[in-house]
């Protein structure tokens, strides 16, 4: 199905030369970042989709990109893959450089140059969170087109649309690592509820001085179900 | 072929039967034949001097092309000597550098991975046949706005690019150097440890000791540039100031001065005695 | 094969690379006086996306040697001009032939202006134009007067004693020119900034009442950090539509 739709579309004649977007595999999503007193708390659903056909349900949306950072990936599945690896890459190449860790900004920088200049051929919205000696945890949103926004707490995804409210009045500075997980897994668990593109499990991914913490809730232990 | 190495140093591509390679030796000599730059790496930040002989009574010393200090970045600037049009290269490329690192990566490059890139290149120069090294030395200071320290870096013809507590090169670098060891800039006690306000006084005070010792340049005008990045400079690359400057060369003469009178007082009390 | 090629070709005409064609992150207007002894510029601080306020504390004011710089439109075109003039601002003051004296800065406002303009058309000659109105305020380098003046995202320029871009242009201007004297100080260009800021959150759906407003006088350049605006709602809070009863009978 996949290929017959791509191929058809893959026509450099045509006004979408890259064969983009229609029936293109998307991580139609929910991610979250967030600071919290000693790190960054990350958070995604599992569900990766192919129109209302969900592919995986047990994806993993937290991307590895350095040691104490991560990126939350939302658009096009092989669009964020594709950066994501080379963000990854240049990377490792300046932690050889210069022989210290990346700071998170950095790497928020390296994503921007890419969707930025390449905007009309991408279709990628990437969270950068993590954690770097010099500014502590930090959340960066990459935005479509490639503005570069800090924020005191990042969503993404087309279930984000769903819970700005909800984090608007829950989130605060400086929370404790407990409460900031808590906070990530309901507002993704009420995000899951309400966007068909986002559900299965929440994937929360702790990042710290002291290292990382992997943590998943499965689709039936979330601490909001859907609505009856 | 007289000795063992003659005809090995016509080309940087070759070595000579005991290792060496002449056209590196020799650019070093250009440096050698320049004025002197100083670099100090102090508690609180780094500072850096020339001292430009006049050569003709006719030079503007301020004038742009004698330039001898530059600012690479913000936080980064080079003190060079040997030909200074060679060195005007390397200064250009360490200002691309610093504003390729900024494009790419959003941040101040850290001085040492500017040195280390500067080392490359200077270095490729010394590898082919082609290519003429370069007749040019350049000590370069920067500040590291991750981690808040300064680093004073020396570039040589032939790719080394060390780290120093302090450093001279050019024609007078044997005795700065001599002078600096006296500083023991690289005891790095609380105490011994000089701030950049003594260093600049001392940076100055080793240039015109240099130029009163040397005799081809008796009496002939000298001028001194310097610049540092400290906090007065909000941790920029930056001239000091012409009050400071007028301040540092009064001290250093005084200094001098001084040393002088103990100097002919021992003489004389050696003389009596 | 040609046959099809050439079916396909005459359906899809010559197809160029297609760019950006419209603003994703967008920032709404920002406005500018010249007054006594200064210049000053507003703009709110929220960016939007389509219709979703995205961030409300970026920064949509930049200074650059003692120049202000104002954008509206795309967000990530303006994070681009900003770092394109800090990069060529660098490069004028490290430049291996400049002599300069003292605080002079290399690039004043009127030659900011002027070089925002040749990259503004020549972006726009590329089919591919940074979507964006931006404002320019400092001084004039040859007068020493002050300046103030717009480049659009076509590379068209206006200099005036008043400047407005987005919806500012329609609902801020009539009251600038309105109020606006050449001898008004500091004091009375602030409240005018003021007050047309807040019609623009009253009617602007893409504004904000979360403002930063800058100046440059005399003594440099000021940005002001993000404050909130007052607003008025007298008047509005006992609206009642016509033929609506009061309390049931």
């Amino acid at each position: 199905m996949m290929s017959a739709s791509h191929s058809s579309m893959v026509n450099p004649m045509s006004s979408n030369p890259y064969g983009l977007k229609e029936g293109e595999v998307s991580t139609g999503t929910t991610i979250l970042a967030m600071p919290f007193d000693g790190g960054v708390m990350l958070g995604a659903d599992t569900r990766t989709s192919m129109g209302s056909y969900a592919t995986s349900r047990s994806t993993d949306k937290i991307t590895f990109l350095s040691d104490h950072i991560f990126c939350l990936r939302s658009g096009s599945a092989a669009d964020t893959q594709a950066i994501s690896d080379i963000v990854k890459h240049y990377l490792s190449h300046l932690t050889i450089e210069t022989g210290r860790e990346p700071l998170v900004k950095t790497a928020a920088h390296l994503m921007k140059n890419i969707v930025y200049s390449n905007k009309d051929s991408l279709s990628a919205g990437v969270i950068i969170a993590g954690w770097d000696p010099v500014e502590g945890g930090q959340v960066f949103n990459v935005v479509q087109g490639g503005s570069c926004l800090k924020q005191s707490f990042a969503l993404g995804g087309s279930g984000s649309l769903f819970i700005y409210g909800l984090m608007d009045s829950e989130f605060k500075e400086g929370m404790t690592q407990d409460e900031a997980r808590a906070l990530v897994k309901k507002a993704i668990s009420h995000a899951m509820a309400r966007d068909g593109s986002s559900g299965g499990m929440v994937r929360t991914m702790t990042v710290t001085a002291e290292g990382n913490k992997r943590d998943v809730t499965p689709g039936n232990e979330l601490p909001f179900g859907p609505v009856f | 072929m007289a000795s063992s190495g003659s005809g090995y140093d016509l080309s940087a591509a070759t070595f000579s039967p005991d290792g060496r390679i002449f056209q590196v030796e020799y650019a070093g000599k250009a440096v050698e034949n320049a004025g002197t730059v100083i670099g100090i790496h102090a508690k609180d930040g780094v500072v850096l001097g020339v001292a430009k002989p006049l050569y003709h009574k006719m030079i503007v010393p301020t004038t742009a092309s004698y330039k001898r200090i530059h600012t690479v970045d913000v936080h980064a600037g080079v003190a060079t000597t040997g030909f200074l049009p060679d060195a005007r290269v390397l200064v250009g490329r360490a200002q691309e550098e610093a504003a390729d690192w900024q494009e790419h990566y959003g941040s101040k490059v850290p001085p040492h991975v500017l040195a280390d890139r500067l080392g490359h290149y200077v270095h490729y120069f010394t590898l082919h046949g082609a290519l003429r090294p370069f007749g040019a030395s350049c000590v370069l200071g920067g500040y590291d706005v991750d981690t808040k320290e300064c680093g004073l870096y020396m570039l040589e013809p032939n790719g080394a690019a060390y780290k120093y507590y302090g450093v001279a090169t050019g024609k007078g670098k044997q005795v700065a150097k001599t002078e600096l060891e006296k500083l023991n800039l690289h005891k790095q006690d609380a105490e011994s440890s000089m701030d950049v306000a003594t260093a600049v006084k001392n940076v100055a005070k080793i240039l015109i000791l240099l130029h009163k010792e040397n005799k081809d340049s008796d009496g002939k005008p000298m001028e001194l540039e310097l610049s540092w990045i400290c906090e007065a400079s909000k941790w920029k690359h930056a001239p000091i100031p012409k009050d400071v400057l007028t301040a540092a060369k009064e001290w250093a003469n005084e200094q001098l001065e001084e040393e002088d009178e103990d100097d002919e007082e021992e003489e004389e009390a050696m003389e009596e005695g | 094969m040609w046959g099809m090629n050439h079916h396909h070709r005459s359906s899809a005409p010559a197809d160029p690379k297609s760019h950006t064609t419209r603003p994703i992150v967008t920032g709404a207007s920002v406005l500018g006086v010249k007054y006594n002894g200064g210049v000053m510029l507003a703009a709110d601080t929220l960016l939007s996306y389509g219709s979703m306020a995205k961030t409300m504390n970026a920064s949509r004011l930049m200074e650059i040697d003692q120049t202000l710089i104002g954008a509206s439109g795309e967000y990530s075109d303006f994070q681009a001009i900003q770092e394109m003039l800090e990069a060529k601002s660098l490069q004028m003051q490290s430049g291996l032939l400049q002599e300069r004296e003292g605080d002079e800065p290399p690039m004043t406002a009127r030659s900011m202006w002027n070089y925002l303009r040749v990259v503004m058309y020549h972006r726009r000659n590329k089919m591919n134009p940074l979507w964006n109105s931006v404002v320019v305020a400092g001084k004039d380098g040859a007068t020493g007067e002050f300046f103030l003046g717009n480049v659009d995202r076509l590379g068209t320029t206006v200099e005036d004693n008043i400047m407005a871009t987005g919806f500012g242009a329609y609902m801020g201007v009539p009251l600038l020119r309105e109020k606006w004297r050449p001898d008004m100080d500091e004091g009375e260009a602030r409240a005018l900034l003021e007050d047309c800021m807040k019609v623009l959150y009253y009617r602007d759906c893409r504004a904000a009442s979360r403002i930063q407003l800058a100046k440059v006088s005399a003594d440099g350049v000021l940005i002001s950090e993000p404050y909130e605006l007052e607003t008025s709602w007298a008047g509005s809070t006992d609206y009642i539509p016509l033929n609506t009863p009061l309390a049931l009978p």
